[in-house]
């Protein structure tokens, strides 16, 4: 039973791929480029803001044991918003690429939020958890840069990416919350 | 005795191509010819697809430089036009109701008398042409487009400025009954009106055009109608869209996206491959329709026809 809603689980994060395949292939995107960052990228953070989520209401709703799938997938997209950075945007010219990086706050933030979930999906082996899981509390940190690079990727703030900051700040209100223990769940 | 010896260089006679054949492959030829040729053709065909018929007069541009016209289909589609929305592809739905009817544009501030112009009058005051210009929009993007209209230093004849006037300042229609995001109170996009503005020397320049049409038919709400500003060397933010009001200033006006964000986004607001935004390159540019990117070109490619105008300007100051 755990199983197959673990296999309903993946196929429910694989749509969001899907959808973007069906649209570069099939219905045609009038600027790829731009379209695999936003669609991979908004995956990535929501994916996020659902780990986080679930680590924090576990107490009173336990889904924890899907805490791992969507955590990797939420890297698998930001893996994939990476590549498109690597391979269409900078067409895989590393001067570029290196330029890029220690000039623009922008991109070295998202590329400092990547290389933290690239540590967390590594260690989340077994083999490594039991020995790094402590250190999986820089999802927050991933979380705040993640969210500062999502907002610096708009010409301007429009209402959809000030839903994105708000789910942030509950989350990091409720976080608060609880660590101070003025909620109990 | 008749004693035929083939030279060295001869074939032997079954190498010799049939009549029949020869003929045929010259017909092939002839036929690939007329493919390569008619190719364009289709490919002309293709972008005008799903265009409404033409339904203005207008000298055509003879496309000299034999650029690749984006579609109607992408140009009408993909839109930045705040006012509606920050998303590109919600634009022309949101758009499809705007009201351009009556519309009125107010000449003032320095000139030999302010007036009001209806939108019909103006239209016969001034022939009409197309120019096919490239299109570069300060996020990355580009396109091709077949703009109809006329040259903006016509307007400025016919609005007689007075000598002091040094700028020309623009601005878009206030509506909120119209335009969603100018309902938003403090979470719209931007401050509105929108307002851009040019120098005068540039405002004069004959690429400086007034658009009123697109692929020769009534210029869609969503690309601006029904009048807007096309300056190709500049960064699109910089061709304002829906325009009521045209004022002839001494001081340089303060352009909405300056406004905005004054560390990104200046007055000049040249296309620059070599002057980068403070969070992206602007060495290259994506086409729209194409998945590859290609060099940005040093003033969107008018360098001959404008860099003249920003001799010993340091560029990368007034970007």
């Amino acid at each position: 039973m755990v199983l197959k809603k673990q296999l309903f689980l993946v196929i429910l994060l694989l749509l969001p791929l899907l959808f973007l395949l069906y649209s570069l292939f099939v219905t045609g995107v009038k600027d790829p480029i731009k379209y695999i960052y936003t669609i991979t990228g908004a995956t990535a953070l929501t994916l996020l803001y659902i780990t986080t989520s679930i680590s924090m209401i576990r107490k009173a709703v336990n889904l924890i044991k899907y805490r791992r799938t969507i955590g990797l997938f939420s890297f698998f997209y930001a893996l994939l918003h990476f590549l498109n950075f690597i391979v269409f945007d900078m067409e895989l010219k590393f001067s570029s690429v290196l330029k890029a990086t220690l000039e623009k706050p922008f991109i070295y933030l998202g590329l400092i939020a990547f290389l933290i979930l690239l540590f967390m999906a590594v260690t989340s082996l077994r083999v490594f958890f039991t020995k790094y899981y402590r250190y999986h509390k820089v999802i927050y940190a991933v979380l705040i840069l993640a969210s500062i690079h999502f907002v610096m990727a708009q010409k301007a703030l429009s209402i959809n990416q000030w839903f994105y900051l708000l789910i942030m700040f509950i989350i990091g209100i409720f976080k608060f919350l609880q660590r101070t223990k003025m909620i109990k769940i | 005795m008749n004693y035929i010896k083939s030279k060295g260089w001869e074939l032997s006679e079954n190498f010799v191509t049939d009549e029949r054949f020869f003929d045929k492959r010259r017909k092939f030829l002839k036929l690939g010819a007329a493919l390569a040729i008619s190719s364009a053709y289709v490919m002309d065909l293709a972008a005008k697809e799903s265009a409404p018929s033409p339904n203005l007069e207008y000298l055509k541009d003879p496309n000299l430089q034999h650029l690749t016209l984006n579609s109607y289909d992408q140009i009408t589609s993909y839109n930045n036009f705040y006012e509606f929305s920050t998303n590109k592809e919600a634009v022309r739905p949101l758009a499809k109701n705007f009201k351009t009817e009556p519309w009125k544009v107010t000449i003032d501030g320095l000139v030999e008398k302010p007036f009001e112009v209806d939108m019909h009058e103006l239209m016969k005051k001034f022939s009409l042409e197309e120019r096919i210009y490239r299109f570069r929009c300060v996020e990355g993007w580009a396109m091709v487009v077949p703009w109809v209209g006329f040259e903006l230093s016509k307007l400025i004849k016919y609005a007689r400025p007075l000598l002091s006037a040094k700028y020309i300042r623009f601005e878009t229609l206030y509506d909120p009954k119209q335009f969603p995001d100018q309902n938003r109170g403090r979470f719209a996009a931007l401050d509105y009106p929108y307002v851009e503005g040019l120098r005068m020397d540039e405002a004069m320049n004959p690429l400086a055009f007034m658009v009123t049409g697109l692929y020769g038919h009534t210029l869609p709400p969503q690309n601006g109608a029904p009048i807007r500003l096309a300056v190709p060397w500049k960064y699109g933010f910089k061709s304002i869209k829906s325009i009521v009001k045209i004022t002839f200033t001494d001081t340089q006006p303060l352009n909405t996206w300056q406004q905005a964000a004054s560390n990104e986004y200046g007055f000049y607001a040249n296309v620059n491959p070599h002057v980068d935004h403070p969070r992206w390159s602007q060495a290259r540019e994506r086409v729209l329709g194409k998945f590859f990117k290609q060099d940005t070109l040093m003033f969107n490619g008018y360098e001959k026809e404008v860099a003249y105008m920003y001799k010993g300007m340091d560029l990368r100051k007034w970007f």
